[in-house]
């Protein structure tokens, strides 16, 4: 129940829309169970009064008028109050975690295939924020109205009372609960064979050519089937354990009224009991398990969202890899990079750079060529310490990197990665990422280093043009354009670019090797790539051989 | 082409709603069961009642009344049992709906050039297989009996009711005329609700997913905490900005929840009032059975609706997935139609010849023209390279001799043309090696045997020796059983290479096209492997795209591809000599 935890703590920094909107959901329930039975206190009593007694209309009908007004008012209440805090959890929950994770990426070992962290993290986010609103908040008002109705039973209908608070409880809390932990496994069945599909689909997007070349386009559709099967069987159990919930709630609900019937039918014919009040406390006992029949359907949630909680915890919770000195350094003035005997491989048996020296001069160009997965990029991203090497050390202006913090490294050295992305927001918002309070003139200044300033200025709404879905889109060319201008912008002395140029056709590869002189002038510049580079373009090229580097 | 919204998505909507109802008894289960249920629940009203009115009104003992009282139980059991069997007919109906779906999509992305699938983003394509299928879900199990529910329920309530009292089924049948119209209002309402909700929701969750892509990058720069204020800031601007909607939206279950107040109130005050003899509108005297009859059916004839304004937005969802698809997939894939086979291949392992004539081949993206009328000529047997500066278009041609890409133009392979072949046919005479080949999760052995599935194991080294696979395999603890791909150990550039070649080698063609196939290999490692392609090559008719001057040198005739045509060159190494510094050695 661990991250049974996680949402109520989140919930709990937001307990007043959520007292309201439980307090609310509480109302309206009541009333509704009060409508009815009231309802029928109030015609078997008028039924019976045919006899010639008088019959106080006045404050029965008041009380049936009330109560449907009440209804009504507690119920919009209720959604617009819901719906107001869950949107609150939602910023929450996301705000927190991204702060949590912000320290712990990237995640080293390989925890989650590709694409896989962003996707399941947004997934399992999406499962816990609403759980409160359908699941938790749901129990608590259930066991509220329950609690009530049980006291007014043990009042009014004592034989009755244990009968009802059994029945009751079953549906909305044992039932819930037992379905919750029912369905976690078929949930976790589910969400693994939806991961392989995924896996089985991009799998053959990317092997589309070597499956269609070697005719075995069949084959890969039988394991897509094999894996789709797996899911079909997991979401079946899960919806049969749903199904169970909402007959086990409908089958409680009809032994429960008939067990009251008939212990409420031997105290009326003892007299302990007047035929209205029965009559009216069946009614609401009846009212009553809607609340659990709502219940059944959130149960199955439930169980996802613990077990999504569950992940989102583990990933919030584990150690971050790269530390921060406990006393950090100051980083000097410079922009000199040494790699003194660095030794680095993602697994123990299979080293990626071996003994790798290298030495880049305040303000040099220097190209890292050789072969895709010969270690290029491990370079750049050990300058920035997104992983720490197994032997050797890094200096950055003669200081060893892992004794400054990494925020301050991070200001010196400015990474254009392979795959880092255009964010959702306007070109202004993107290139602010690099440095928050440039203003106009910085930014045009980064854009025109970065050959961009035309195709921008061209743009109806210039620097305020949306990108990213529903925006626009720009070109190959023009996103790592964007992303080297976001770069120049962030004032950091040394640049490291991985493969500035990938996915770019060979005119605008050649066009954007050619700025780069112009564009870096005054900076320190790690370039790895494999295009072929125009003269002019850097001062050095080093070749990654066998793990070390080596002059061209 | 069209989004697929308007117009369209209704013709979608139909498509979807026909897969269903292929599901034949399952899909007919999960709509009757409700019905039923329902028509039950009118028996158990009347019941209950009879029991009540029995035991207070005529004093009559419990013991009497056993009979009925197991009967209101047995009705509440056989609802149960209904409720839970039309759910799950309703749930497996949609599994099948969604199985057929996704395989309909997988098998159209496979039939697809692979051009076709490289102009997609992988990501989009996996999510409407996995993800848009999952979300026409709800429409299926939920919003589909929900509105048949409603539309027939309350008026069998009300018919139900009549016969007991006119007054009471005269208002509930006052009402019913006036369902449509509520239905049009809880479809107006609980649309716009689902839909500020729904965009409020997605809208967060992009920008939550859109930041957490780039969140390394975000923290390099140091804006990692400032972003995390722009989620929460984003996620309360939105708040805002839904509740304004949210509060109309609301109005109309609100409406709804009036109703079915106002008929639980109605009818209590009216036959309470008549008891009391305050109101006169009935010929004959009510019983309390005939008035708690009433009572109890009240509440039920505005369930269904409010049931279907729950579920409403379920539909919206499945439309709004299948437009998805649809968008990508330009319109919503048929069931594939079986493979046509054309003319047989040549007889497997023969050379055959490759002539490609009047062929002009265009860059997919950016429509440059790559070769214009261009001619090639590879006779049975031999052995052909095809230089050119690296983005010229060599694998393009490749691409298109192994029937892979669109041409215009003529390519006959033997004496018949490729645009006639079948596709087993072509695959069995023509091998082909990509530039960039995929290596599959699965163990090195795996990915070999995608050449030959089944292929025994005596086979199965003697391939990967002759690529020269073994020759990094042997220093494995596991050797070829190495677990590679995601998850696995990575292999570099030049090992990946070296796989897929065994792949070939597995194979009996008569023709083979190889991209580069000793790209990244040091000089010693790749005279080993041009070895074992001239090896395997013998008697086959052999097309490589090649950087390479030791390979090229290896070939009987070389063509260079340059300003769109295809020339024929007598020195090869002269051809090389302007090669940037990549070519290998």
């Amino acid at each position: 129940m661990n991250s049974l935890s996680l949402i109520l703590h989140l919930a709990g920094k937001r307990t007043g829309p959520f007292l309201a909107a439980l307090g609310l959901s509480l109302v309206t329930l009541a009333a509704g169970i009060a409508l009815l039975g009231v309802s029928g206190w109030f015609l078997t009593g008028a039924a019976l009064t045919t006899a010639g007694l008088a019959f106080n209309l006045f404050g029965p009908s008041a009380m049936v008028r009330g109560l449907s007004l009440m209804r009504i008012v507690a119920r919009y209440g209720e959604k617009l109050v819901g719906h107001d805090a869950t949107l609150k959890l939602l910023a929450d929950l996301r705000g927190w975690l991204f702060r949590r994770l912000v320290p712990r990426v990237p995640f080293q070992g390989r925890l989650f295939r590709r694409g896989d962290l962003v996707s399941r993290l947004t997934a399992d986010v999406d499962a816990l924020d609403t759980v409160f609103l359908t699941a938790i908040g749901p129990i608590l008002t259930a066991l509220a109205a329950g609690l009530a109705m049980t006291s007014l039973l043990a009042v009014l209908l004592p034989d009755a009372a244990p009968i009802y608070a059994l029945g009751f409880g079953c549906a909305s809390l044992a039932l819930p609960i037992a379905l919750a932990l029912a369905s976690q496994r078929p949930g976790e069945a589910a969400t693994l064979a939806s991961a392989e599909l995924r896996m089985r689909v991009l799998d053959a997007i990317d092997g589309h050519a070597d499956l269609r070349a070697m005719g075995q386009t069949e084959s890969a559709f039988r394991a897509f089937s094999a894996s789709g099967r797996r899911l079909t069987r997991a979401r079946t159990r899960q919806s049969a354990l749903n199904a169970l919930g909402t007959a086990g709630v409908q089958a409680m609900g009809g032994v429960t009224l008939v067990g009251i019937l008939w212990q409420g039918l031997e105290a009326l014919d003892t007299g302990a009991v007047n035929g209205p009040v029965l009559v009216g406390l069946l009614l609401a006992t009846l009212a009553s398990f809607e609340a659990a029949s709502l219940l059944a359907r959130g149960a199955g949630r439930l169980g996802a969202a613990l077990a999504a909680g569950r992940r989102v915890q583990a990933l919030a919770a584990s150690e971050p890899t790269i530390l921060d000195p406990a006393r950090p350094s100051a980083l000097p003035e410079g922009s000199s990079v040494h790699f003194e005997a660095v030794r680095f491989g993602h697994t123990p048996d299979r080293l990626v750079l071996r003994d790798l020296s290298l030495q880049v001069r305040d303000g040099e160009r220097v190209a890292i060529i050789g072969p895709s997965g010969c270690g290029k990029s491990t370079i750049l991203h050990l300058l920035l310490r997104l992983s720490d090497p197994e032997a050797g050390a890094i200096r950055v202006a003669g200081q060893d990197i892992r004794t400054v913090t990494q925020a301050n490294l991070h200001r010196r050295v400015a990474l254009l990665s392979q795959d880092t992305p255009v964010f959702l927001g306007t070109i202004r918002d993107n290139l602010r990422i690099g440095c928050p309070d440039a203003d106009d003139d910085a930014l045009w200044g980064a854009l025109r280093a970065a050959r961009l300033d035309g195709f921008v200025r061209g743009l109806p709404e210039e620097l305020d043009t949306w990108l990213g879905e529903a925006g626009r889109t720009l070109s190959a060319g023009q996103t790592r354009r964007l992303c080297l201008a976001r770069v120049l912008l962030s004032g950091a002395r040394i640049v490291a670019l991985d493969e500035p140029t990938s996915g770019l056709d060979r005119e605008t590869e050649a066009d954007f090797l050619a700025d780069l002189a112009a564009a870096t002038r005054g900076r320190t510049v790690l370039l790895a790539t494999h295009a072929s580079l125009p003269d002019g373009a850097v001062d050095r090229v080093l070749r990654v051989e066998n793990g070390r580097l080596s002059p061209q | 082409m069209e989004t697929g919204r308007g117009p369209e998505g209704r013709v979608h909507m139909r498509r979807l709603m026909g897969l269903w109802r292929q599901t034949g008894p399952l899909a007919a289960l999960s709509v009757a069961a409700p019905l039923i249920g329902g028509l039950l629940l009118v028996g158990q009203a009347f019941l209950l009642s009879g029991v009540l009115h029995d035991a207070v009104v005529g004093k009559v003992p419990r013991m009497s009344l056993l009979q009925p009282i197991l009967g209101i139980g047995a009705l509440m059991a056989l609802r149960a049992l209904l409720a839970f069997a039309g759910e799950q007919a309703g749930a497996r109906a949609a599994e099948t709906v969604k199985a057929r779906l996704r395989k309909t999509l997988f098998r159209h992305i496979l039939a697809q050039h692979p051009a076709w699938t490289a102009e997609r983003a992988s990501g989009a394509l996996a999510s409407a297989v996995v993800d848009q299928v999952e979300a026409v879900e709800g429409f299926l199990v939920r919003y589909l009996p929900a509105t048949v529910s409603a539309a027939i329920l309350p008026l069998a309530f009300a018919a139900a009711v009549f016969p007991v009292d006119v007054v009471v089924g005269l208002l509930f049948l006052f009402t019913a005329p006036l369902i449509p119209v509520f239905m049009a209002l809880v479809g107006w309402g609980a649309e716009a609700a689902s839909r500020g909700h729904v965009q409020a929701f997605a809208r967060l969750s992009g920008l939550f997913a859109d930041r957490l892509r780039g969140i390394v990058t975000l923290r390099l720069f140091g804006r990692a905490d400032a972003e995390a204020t722009v989620i929460e800031e984003a996620g309360d601007d939105l708040r805002r900005r839904t509740l304004g909607v949210m509060c109309i939206a609301f109005l109309s279950s609100a409406v709804l929840e009036f109703f079915a107040a106002l008929g639980v109130a109605g009818v209590a005050l009216y036959v309470g009032l008549t008891y009391l003899g305050l109101v006169e509108l009935r010929t004959g005297a009510l019983t309390l059975q005939a008035g708690l009859f009433c009572l109890l059916m009240a509440p039920e004839v505005y369930l269904p609706l409010r049931q279907l304004a729950v579920h409403y937005h379920d539909r919206a969802n499945a439309k709004a997935a299948l437009a998805e698809i649809a968008e990508l997939f330009e319109g919503l894939p048929e069931a594939p139609a079986p493979t046509i086979g054309h003319c047989p291949a040549e007889r497997p392992g023969r050379a055959v010849s490759v002539f490609a004539t009047d062929l002009t081949l265009t860059a997919p993206r950016s429509r440059r023209t790559i070769l214009s009328h261009a001619k090639l000529v590879a006779l049975p047997g031999e052995h052909v390279a095809v230089l050119g500066e690296s983005g010229v278009g060599k694998s393009t041609l490749l691409e298109a001799l192994a029937g892979l890409r669109k041409y215009q133009g003529e390519i006959a392979l033997g004496e018949r043309s490729l645009s006639r072949l079948s596709e087993d046919g072509l695959r069995r005479d023509v091998a082909y090696l990509s530039q960039r080949p995929h290596l599959f999760q699965g163990s090195i052995a795996d990915n070999i045997r995608l050449g030959q599935p089944g292929a025994p194991d005596s086979l199965l080294h003697k391939a990967a020796n002759l690529a020269g696979v073994t020759a990094f395999t042997d220093a494995l603890p596991q050797g070829l059983d190495t677990p590679i791909g995601e998850g696995g150990l990575g292999l570099s550039g030049g090992e990946a290479h070296r796989v897929a070649l065994a792949r070939i080698y597995l194979r009996d063609p008569g023709i083979v096209l190889l991209d580069e196939p000793t790209a990244h290999l040091d000089p010693d490692m790749e005279e080993r492997v041009i070895e074992g392609i001239l090896s395997f090559a013998r008697g086959r008719t052999l097309i490589v795209a090649t950087h390479s001057a030791a390979l090229a040198a290896a070939m009987d005739r070389t063509f260079v591809i340059g300003g769109g045509a295809l020339l024929p060159v007598l020195c090869p190494r002269r051809a090389l000599s302007p090669m940037p510094q990549q070519g290998a050695a």
